[in-house]
């Protein structure tokens, strides 16, 4: 009898297994379910853990286990996801603070793997898209295709893509999802016929439809030169702190005479990161024939010594071998108007290519990142093509 | 008959009507009671807006935005940046992040052009919203008709921002035994892809129980396309925990001639 009490008890309070290993999670979002999957490991006592989209993961910046309590942290967005655990299952909520209250969204888990289903062949490829909502029409590009976890792929606006989607496929539906931490998006559709049909959700209760169709070819988006203008009459100025504090211009020897590519970034900015080995292999590749790079950041606080410390971080995690100069607040409007010689800028990061003279060649607004594919690749060829033309250019 | 009329959602489901908080609201309303009471943003945190113009001065009782224990400052804004000017230096604030000055958080928010700073200090009283009892027969389901005048529109957001809204469409809804038709404008959010569905309503409440000025409600899309209007989701604009901010002005229309007896109260 008195044998009998102890095993009840200790059915009682034994604690939920550990959450280690993988989890299919998910986002109750108003229109639909956000897919995306978390990876929890245990080491030395210290718990860890991944938030994937897909293939593509990040790491989280802490992972608190305490009893059925799970907290996930996302630092740099100042995010959390705080859940129960029952069984084999987390429920619990995505949370990060606006400055009209916090942002709140039904979060929940259960153990194992998303299943790897291929898309039909159908669905895959280029698509032109036409989003549409009360703000009027604007254009969007799908890029869609199978990875080793699935239907995978991106979405491109005129100014650079949303980062890697992924997700499900079901029957002629899909459903293909970005959640970093901070951006909360869903792409949801179907196939009817030639035609895709859906919505765009972005947090809790934004939804867009849209309509697209196969891409002819004929171009869909802005071109990323006719974005951004410049004055092309004059060298381009700028002057700016190092990461050392001294004054960087235009004039500095090291640019004279020299093909220069002006990389308008910010260390916050997910496109930039995507951009950032590119121009490492563009510098290391042509630097011997002429070519100069120069970073020139936009930061959160505007505060030198924050933004220092960051901008050398993003240096250091790229090893990047051309000069970071901390131009300003990564406002639009303000970092407009320290460059006043760009017309229309809107986009970061953005990259200003000057001939030997100095002046400007080319604008290009936005970035495609390695989630769009073969955009990715055909940029990178642009890239190249417009450096060779301006080193063959004469002095 | 009915068809595009809005419906009592709870009379679609088979379950008796029910008056116990869904756990949904309650959560969503604890961990707005969290933030209203502790964040350093918090509306029961403001204690001055001012547009900055071509610069205002902080800090001096005869300052434009006094500070007790500060010493001048002065903010301008050239070229959409904002920057705080100081005897010992000055540093950049970007739109939207909070700054400390001494005990003191600003922000500075708005259009360009329109730039405003608030001042926040720290919480003095952090009194909890009230809410009226649920009311189940106040939530409603049905579709969004689109608008008679498509179109843009300049209005204050709950925050007292002015932001430029679109014009989303309309709700009809069985209230007081009328129909009343209620304006949907879509607010966006600032540097987001997010935006709102809201309207802002009066209603018999007003001065009697709920915020003289009106109050705001999402309109919440449903996976199937539908939308779901739920009352004892009305919350106060943020002039209702601080006369910093600016009251929205009422909406055309959205006058609900009977008293919608739920959502957040307010209290002298």
């Amino acid at each position: 009898m008195r044998f009998g009490w102890v095993v009840v008890a200790a059915l009682v309070v034994s604690p939920p297994p550990p959450p280690g290993g993988s989890w299919r999670a998910v986002l109750d979002l108003a229109g639909g379910m956000l897919p995306f999957a978390l990876e929890l490991s245990e080491a030395k006592g210290r718990w860890e853990g991944r938030l994937c989209n897909g293939r593509r993961c990040q790491a989280l910046s802490a992972v608190r286990v305490d009893g059925d309590s799970v907290v996930l942290e996302m630092a740099d967005y100042a995010a959390t996801i705080s859940a129960a655990r029952r069984g084999d299952s987390l429920a619990g909520a995505y949370r990060n603070v606006g400055n009209r209250g916090p942002r709140v969204i039904p979060f929940r888990a259960s153990r194992g793997r998303w299943p790897a289903r291929a898309a039909p062949a159908a669905l895959l490829g280029r698509w032109d898209a036409t989003f549409t909502s009360e703000f009027g029409s604007s254009p969007r590009v799908f890029e869609f295709r199978n990875g080793p976890q699935g239907l995978e792929g991106t979405m491109i606006s005129n100014t650079g893509d949303y980062g890697h989607f992924a997700g499900a496929i079901r029957g002629d539906s899909f459903a293909l999802a970005h959640f970093d931490g901070s951006f909360v998006y869903l792409l949801t559709g179907r196939l009817k016929g030639d035609t895709l049909r859906g919505d765009f959700h972005a947090g809790l209760r934004t939804r867009t439809p849209w309509v697209a169709v196969r891409s002819t070819g004929t171009p869909h988006l802005k071109a990323p030169t006719e974005i951004t203008g410049a004055d092309t009459t004059q060298p381009f100025r700028f002057a700016f702190p190092d990461l050392e504090g001294r004054p960087v211009s235009e004039r500095d020897p090291r640019f004279a005479g020299k093909v220069v590519l002006v990389d308008i970034f910010g260390s916050w900015c997910p496109t930039c990161h995507d951009a950032a080995p590119v121009l490492v292999r563009l510098y290391r590749k042509y630097h011997g024939r002429g070519l100069e790079i120069v970073g020139l950041a936009y930061e959160v606080t505007g505060d030198s010594a924050v933004d220092g410390a960051q901008v050398r971080r993003y240096r250091e995690k790229f090893g990047l071998p051309f000069p970071l100069l901390l131009a300003g607040i990564n406002d639009t409007e303000a970092a407009a108007a320290t460059l006043p010689q760009l017309r229309g800028f809107t986009s970061f990061p953005s990259t200003v290519f000057l001939g030997r003279d100095g002046r400007v060649r080319r604008v290009h607004a936005g970035f495609y990142g390695p989630a769009t594919g073969r955009q990715h690749e055909r940029l990178i060829r642009e890239f190249e093509r417009e450096i060779e033309r301006l080193l063959a250019e004469s002095p | 008959m009915r068809t595009g009329l809005w419906r009592f959602a709870l009379l679609l489901s088979p379950a008796p009507l029910s008056a116990q908080l869904p756990a949904d609201l309650a959560r969503e309303r604890a961990d707005y009671t969290a933030w209203l009471t502790s964040s350093p943003i918090s509306p029961l945190a403001a204690i001055a807006r001012q547009a900055i113009g071509a610069g205002i001065r902080l800090g001096p009782p005869d300052a434009d935005l006094p500070l007790d224990g500060i010493p001048q400052h002065r903010l301008t804004v050239r070229g959409g940046a904002a920057r705080l000017e100081a005897p010992a230096g000055g540093r950049t604030v970007p739109r939207g992040t909070p700054i400390r000055l001494g005990p003191y958080t600003l922000t500075v928010d708005g259009p360009v052009g329109k730039a405003v700073v608030t001042a926040f200090a720290p919480i003095r009283v952090a009194k909890q919203p009230a809410y009226y009892p649920y009311q189940p027969s106040l939530v409603f389901t049905g579709p969004l008709r689109p608008p008679e005048r498509p179109g843009t529109v300049r209005v204050l957001a709950p925050d007292g921002l002015e932001v430029e809204a679109a014009e989303a469409g309309t709700v009809v809804v069985p209230i007081g035994g009328t129909r009343v038709r209620l304006r949907v404008l879509r607010l966006p959010t600032a540097g987001s892809e997010e935006s709102e569905l809201e309207i802002f309503f009066r209603d018999g409440t007003n001065g009697r129980g709920s915020y003289p000025a009106g109050r705001f409600v999402r309109l919440e899309p449903g996976p199937d396309g539908r939308f779901r209007l739920d009352f004892n989701r009305a919350r106060n604009p943020f002039c209702a925990y601080s006369s910093a901010y600016s009251c929205p002005a009422p909406w055309r229309g959205n006058a609900i001639p009977a008293p919608v007896a739920a959502g957040e109260r307010y209290e002298e």
